[in-house]
């Protein structure tokens, strides 16, 4: 039986990371996952990541997930794909893997699991009809496959899952009629909704999906309000002009290889592996990264990957201690930045009323997916003055600072701790590079020029749908919610490499449209 | 005795309910009426309800319905879901068709 240093079981993020960093101290690593292709996840992910430059922030996912993969293969992690782990046998330190013609064991001195998650269903009548899937399912089939999921969508959960796959559905081209969530806020990122919010697409919160209409597939939703109880409220119910429905109503972790080992395990959203800081089971040689040991993102899940294989490089005694103590606290540190923030662990379940900074946290994006007029000067991003300067409609605290580093000019500051709101610096000269629009992965920045002479602005926007707007074409701007509020010609159109195919359109509107106008639309209308 | 022990309580006439007929396991078409009709007959835990019914037999492995299935459950003995013990983890982690089963290769 062929016997690995170290099998990792699952090639995300987490799994990938677990193996790059097991080989890096020499170890031999077996890799092994279920599906055609390694990433996991990451290779769909069309979105640039949050945190911070250590995180890869600004940067694409499947970018991030080619990046791993490369890496993995130059330290000669040995890649098993269409391998199902069927089986994980302790004390042996055993696994058996099918690849759908045999099946054949390999031990691992040490063994991590890094399985992921899966989509979570909400039984409702009609849920298995042709139609309805999970979120995840449908940015497979676009950002994967290249297939549209439906010409007419509705969204059921507005956490970060149905926020980004949501807007990946506009820029696919499908019509999103709405959003909708149990819950009496929207649950994910504020950035993220603004900018679907933007683009005309209604929020309904504490609503849910009554029923699929169909017989053959989807050809209708039904959904109504809900109460404080979140049952639906009779003589609420409407119907929306649908094909089809997606579900993002959470995950659930994969952890049915650890809980075969009989380690302890505890509810957590789902059966999850007790682990220590390391990321070690009540078994020893057996660890768990990422989402199979609670449901967080990407972004922590590589760096859990890390400290997990780190800390079996350091038990098999293949790095010192004093590596692996400056490695550990080095990962650590990384990690407890990302999990900072208004939307951090202790925080899940609360509705804050202030920032860490004192400011009113927006009601209006909670409820409705865009700021409103009266809010926006209160935050420290979005100053009023002559000439051109950022407008950063950054509210929440969120562990992200991309726009500080890519501001050369001193204009943004987040400061040490990544989470602070963006303060835009009013002594410091905007000179319309555009970066900081551009790496913004909530696409909340603009550049607007208040007053250009003749009653005109000019507000510059990202703006990641294809086809481009020519310059000189004419068409409407549109508000924070997606109203057509203003005629708007196109004044410049900007797609430079380092932008990353986020464009950068800037917009010629009234004056007093300046702080109002958030997106443009061509007048020729599909 | 917690309520879950005791398997001679009455849990009463089964009510019908309005969503009786919503398929809870997909993989195995089972509806949300057949396991509360098989709490009443006496099936308390999971484990009873999978060998009655299948649900989280099939090709997911109860992935996706398991934690509706409990929950339904639960609600019938008027329990917390966390009360239900879940099905036990055992392998074949995924359906798995016996000449492929049968059919081991050594690794090198």
């Amino acid at each position: 039986m062929k016997r690995y240093h170290v099998i990792v079981i699952g090639a995300g993020p987490a799994g990938l990371s677990a193996a790059i960093e097991a080989a890096s101290h020499g170890m031999t690593v077996g890799l092994f996952d279920e599906n055609a292709r390694p990433g996991g996840q990451l290779f769909k992910q069309i979105h640039k990541f949050f945190g911070s430059k250590e995180h890869k922030a600004k940067i694409r996912g499947f970018r991030i997930g080619e990046e791993l993969l490369a890496e993995a293969e130059k330290l000669g992690v040995e890649v098993h794909l269409n391998s199902t782990v069927m089986g994980i046998y302790f004390p042996m330190n055993k696994i058996t893997v099918s690849n759908g013609e045999s099946t054949t064991s390999y031990s691992g001195n040490n063994i991590i699991l890094a399985a992921g998650a899966s989509e979570n269903a909400i039984p409702f009548d009609g849920w298995t009809l042709p139609g309805v899937m999970g979120a995840g399912a449908a940015q497979t089939l676009m950002n994967l496959h290249g297939v549209q999921p439906g010409k007419r969508i509705l969204m059921v959960g507005s956490g970060n899952v149905g926020l980004v796959v949501g807007f990946q559905l506009i820029q696919s081209g499908c019509q999103l009629e709405a959003i909708i969530d149990a819950a009496p806020k929207i649950g994910g990122y504020g950035v993220h909704a603004a900018k679907v919010a933007r683009t005309g697409v209604p929020f309904l919160l504490s609503h849910t999906i009554v029923r699929a209409e169909g017989t053959e597939s989807v050809t209708g939703a039904v959904i109504a309000q809900v109460d404080e109880y979140f049952q639906p409220i009779p003589g609420t119910e409407r119907h929306l002009d649908v094909d089809t429905i997606l579900i993002a109503t959470g995950l659930t972790p994969m952890s049915k290889l650890a809980e075969m080992t009989g380690c302890d395990m505890k509810e957590m959203g789902g059966k999850v592996p007790v682990v220590d800081q390391y990321g070690m089971t009540s078994i020893e040689g057996l660890y768990a990264a990422g989402d199979v040991s609670g449901i967080e993102e990407a972004s922590s899940a590589m760096i859990g990957g890390r400290i997990a294989a780190l800390a079996a490089a350091a038990k098999d005694g293949y790095i010192e201690q004093n590596e692996f103590e400056k490695s550990y606290s080095d990962y650590q540190s990384s990690l407890e930045k990302l999990r900072k923030g208004m939307f951090a662990k202790e925080n899940r379940g609360k509705t804050l009323a202030v920032t860490d900074e004192g400011l009113p946290i927006s009601t209006n994006l909670l409820k409705h997916g865009f700021l409103d007029e009266e809010e926006i000067t209160s935050y420290p991003g979005m100053t009023s003055r002559q000439g051109i300067h950022p407008v950063i409609e950054c509210t929440q605290n969120i562990p992200c600072n991309p726009c500080q580093d890519a501001c050369k000019f001193g204009c943004i500051q987040v400061g040490a701790d990544i989470t602070r709101l963006p303060i835009a610096d009013v002594k410091s000269e905007c000179k319309n590079c555009g970066m900081c629009v551009a790496a913004c992965p909530g696409q909340a920045i603009f550049l607007v020029e208040e007053d250009c002479g003749d009653h005109m602005a000019a507000v510059t926007l990202p703006y990641e749908f294809r086809p481009l707007p020519e310059v000189g074409e004419k068409g409407y701007g549109l508000s924070r919610r997606g109203e057509e509020i203003c005629p708007a010609t196109v004044l410049n159109v900007r797609l430079n490499p380092v932008f990353d195919h986020t464009a950068i359109l800037t917009i010629q509107v009234p004056k007093e449209m300046a702080m109002r106008a958030r997106f443009y639309r061509g007048s020729r209308k599909d | 005795m917690r309520k879950l022990d005791d398997r001679n309580i009455d849990l009463g006439e089964i009510i019908p309910e309005l969503d009786d007929h919503i398929i809870i396991c997909r993989c195995e078409e089972i509806t949300k009426g057949e396991i509360r009709e098989a709490v009443h007959m006496g099936m308390f835990t999971m484990t009873e309800v999978k060998r009655l019914l299948r649900p989280g037999m099939g090709l997911c492995q109860g992935q996706t319905c398991s934690r509706y299935v409990r929950n339904i459950i639960a609600k019938e003995l008027g329990v917390s879901p966390l009360e239900i013990e879940d099905n036990v983890a055992r392998p074949p982690m995924r359906p798995i068709e016996l000449q492929v089963f049968g059919n081991e290769v050594e690794s090198e």
